[in-house]
């Protein structure tokens, strides 16, 4: 009996061994396959029709590649602007193998509508349709502190009839700099959104206000002098973290607002208040409180908008209000602050019998 | 069933997160008011700040911005050596800068003509070829003082009183301005007492009017709009009298 323990012994220790030399093979091979390197791109994995701003060779001093004004800008623009791309010597000096690579090299498309010797035309500046690699640094707070001051001279101007609307009549207006330097009432459709617009209701372009597309408002303060100056873009232009394409669908709750409907015609923060503090453009919200609305919509003796449609769902857990909004938005339920304006406690649709 | 334990833990975090967010704060409505000789109005175009902590708490700020005595427009533009037009000019829109408003056609030629738009809108024009375009970009072509100049000292002196705001308060201060009619929100604020502070004077005739109170914000006003009205004269309904003090007088002018 005695003589069978060292046997037992080792057999026990020989088959210990074999499993933890067992297990750290397994560890280690699960860190090999951690830790394997990526295979290095080689040069025909690239895409040569994709120019991208955070490759580190493309991560110079933007004056590097684009000029200030382009040569081009009396052709292209009313205004001094970067109206076109960089010449070839931006791309050249490292991409020659590219660019002589066959009788059609892709690299030119990344510029050229056409990539032929014969046919020099190339994309408008901003090439359409590609995802965009940057996004703007704007503080609405710093540009509302330079411009306009709006003093009514109540004490000069003569009683008169006028027509009603929120604007103070002037015969000697003069024009302040204000929102609308930036955001103009809009002129064209905007583009619906992909399955179409809910209910199919389609808002008028004068539902809208515009956003700048350009430099034509930035560069009339901002061209010299004024950092960030047009020699230094980055003042603005910070890259994005992921590219995207630019959305030309507005996102709003109250679809059915218009903003040129002619009551419509206070002063950009009466109703956006939230605008004023905002120093970038980054996390910017909807801030329109329903209270901007009230004022007209629901006080008593005037219209009581909000109120009916909120009693409607007393009625009818499935109404859809619908004064404001599109059925999307109209058959959830209301906010607190809609029944707190109405002077009445929140409920929620499951709740109504 | 470690794994399935860790699962569980993140589970209750997410959950926990989703239980304790605030379900949004009071709505504070400003209204500042003013009165110059017999009118009344808004004040327009203003900013106000609201610092956390009491009054007390924020003293040395208070009287850092009480004691302090800033230039006036006039007396800025005068000693940048504006001319008598372009003080006219920025008088006649409560204007503090050249961006305030449009130069008009009028402002660059003829008898109200302001001497160093007319400069500004030669030199554009000679760099771009076009007048017009040359007087929609005139400041482009301004001196630095004269463009920015006086707006560089008020934030100069504003961005010391926010630092030492923030630093006592231990909270971001926060802003608003006017529109028109003298009206301004904040918005989302938690319970608790704060300063709510002009910290820059306001021109207002020929006074420099400044704002320094204390507000509580209650946790039964949750979700609730405050009407908080501010003027320069003492009256029932208004919450914060603001201080008021003769402008300076130009040092050019005792010469």
């Amino acid at each position: 009996m005695n003589a069978q323990f060292p046997v037992r012994r080792a057999r026990l220790f020989a088959a210990s061994l074999a499993m933890l030399l067992l297990l750290l093979a397994t560890v280690a091979g699960g860190q090999r396959r951690r830790v394997r390197k990526p295979v290095a791109p080689t040069s025909a994995r690239i895409d040569y029709s994709q120019f991208l701003h955070s490759t580190p060779k493309h991560q110079a001093a933007c004056s590097t590649c684009h000029l200030a004004p382009t040569e081009n800008w009396r052709k292209a623009r009313t205004f001094p602007d970067v109206a076109d791309y960089p010449g070839h010597a931006a791309c050249v000096g490292c991409h020659r193998p590219q660019f002589f690579r066959s009788a059609k090299p892709v690299i030119c498309s990344v510029c050229h509508a056409k990539v032929s010797p014969r046919d020099d035309a190339r994309f408008s500046f901003g090439k359409p349709g590609t995802l965009r690699q940057f996004v703007i640094e704007f503080p609405h707070d710093k540009h509302q502190d330079v411009i306009a001051r709006v003093l009514r001279q109540l004490e000069t101007r003569p009683a008169r009839f006028v027509r009603t609307s929120f604007t103070a009549a002037d015969d000697h207006t003069k024009h302040y700099n204000n929102c609308e330097i930036c955001h103009a009432p809009r002129t064209n459709a905007a583009i619906a959104p992909t399955g179409g617009w809910p209910d199919s209701f389609t808002p008028e372009a004068a539902f809208f206000k515009t956003a700048p597309h350009d430099h034509s408002s930035c560069f009339n303060c901002h061209w010299k002098s004024q950092q960030p100056t047009s020699a230094n873009c980055a003042g603005c232009h910070k890259p994005a973290e992921k590219s995207y394409l630019p959305a030309d669908t507005p996102a709003r709750i109250s679809m059915k607002f218009r903003h040129a409907r002619e009551q419509h015609l206070a002063e950009c923060t009466t109703c956006h208040i939230n605008i004023t503090k905002s120093s970038s453009l980054r996390g910017l919200a909807p801030d329109v409180p329903i209270t901007s609305c009230s004022e007209c919509h629901n006080k008593d003796g005037l219209r009581l908008d909000v109120s009916k449609e909120l009693e409607a769902i007393d009625k009818n857990k499935d109404f859809v209000c619908s004064y404001c909004h599109t059925s999307d938005v109209g058959r959830r339920d209301p906010p607190g602050s809609h029944y707190l304006i109405a002077g009445r406690e929140a409920i929620k649709r499951k709740d109504v019998k | 069933m470690r794994f399935l334990s860790l699962i569980l833990l993140a589970l209750c975090v997410v959950v926990d997160g989703q239980t304790t967010s605030s379900p949004g704060g009071t709505v504070l409505r400003l209204r500042v008011r003013v009165k110059v000789g017999s009118a009344t109005r808004g004040l327009a175009r203003k900013r106000f700040y609201l610092v956390r902590g009491s009054l007390a708490q924020n003293k040395t700020m208070v009287e850092e911005v009480e004691r302090r005595a800033l230039i006036s427009r006039e007396c800025f533009y005068r000693s940048a050596g504006a001319s008598d037009a372009l003080l006219k000019w920025l008088a006649e829109g409560d204007c503090e800068t050249v961006y305030c408003r449009e130069v008009s056609a009028d402002d660059v030629s003829g008898v109200t003509a302001v001497p160093e738009f007319v400069a500004a809108v030669a030199a554009g024009e000679k760099q771009f070829g076009s007048a017009e375009l040359a007087r929609k970009w005139v400041t482009i072509n301004l001196p630095d003082s004269l463009r920015n100049g006086f707006y560089q000292v008020r934030q100069n002196s504003l961005g010391a009183s926010l630092k030492q705001a923030e630093e006592t308060s231990g909270a971001k201060v926060l802003s608003v301005m006017t529109d028109r009619n003298g009206t301004a929100y904040f918005t989302d604020l938690q319970p608790g007492v704060y300063t709510l502070s002009s910290i820059l004077p306001s021109e207002i005739g020929n006074m420099n009017v400044s704002w320094n109170c204390e507000l509580q914000v209650k946790a039964d006003e949750r979700g609730f709009e405050k009407p908080y009205l501010l003027s320069n004269r003492n009256d029932k309904n208004v919450k914060c009298v603001g201080v008021e003090k003769p402008l300076p007088v130009c040092e050019s002018a005792n010469k």
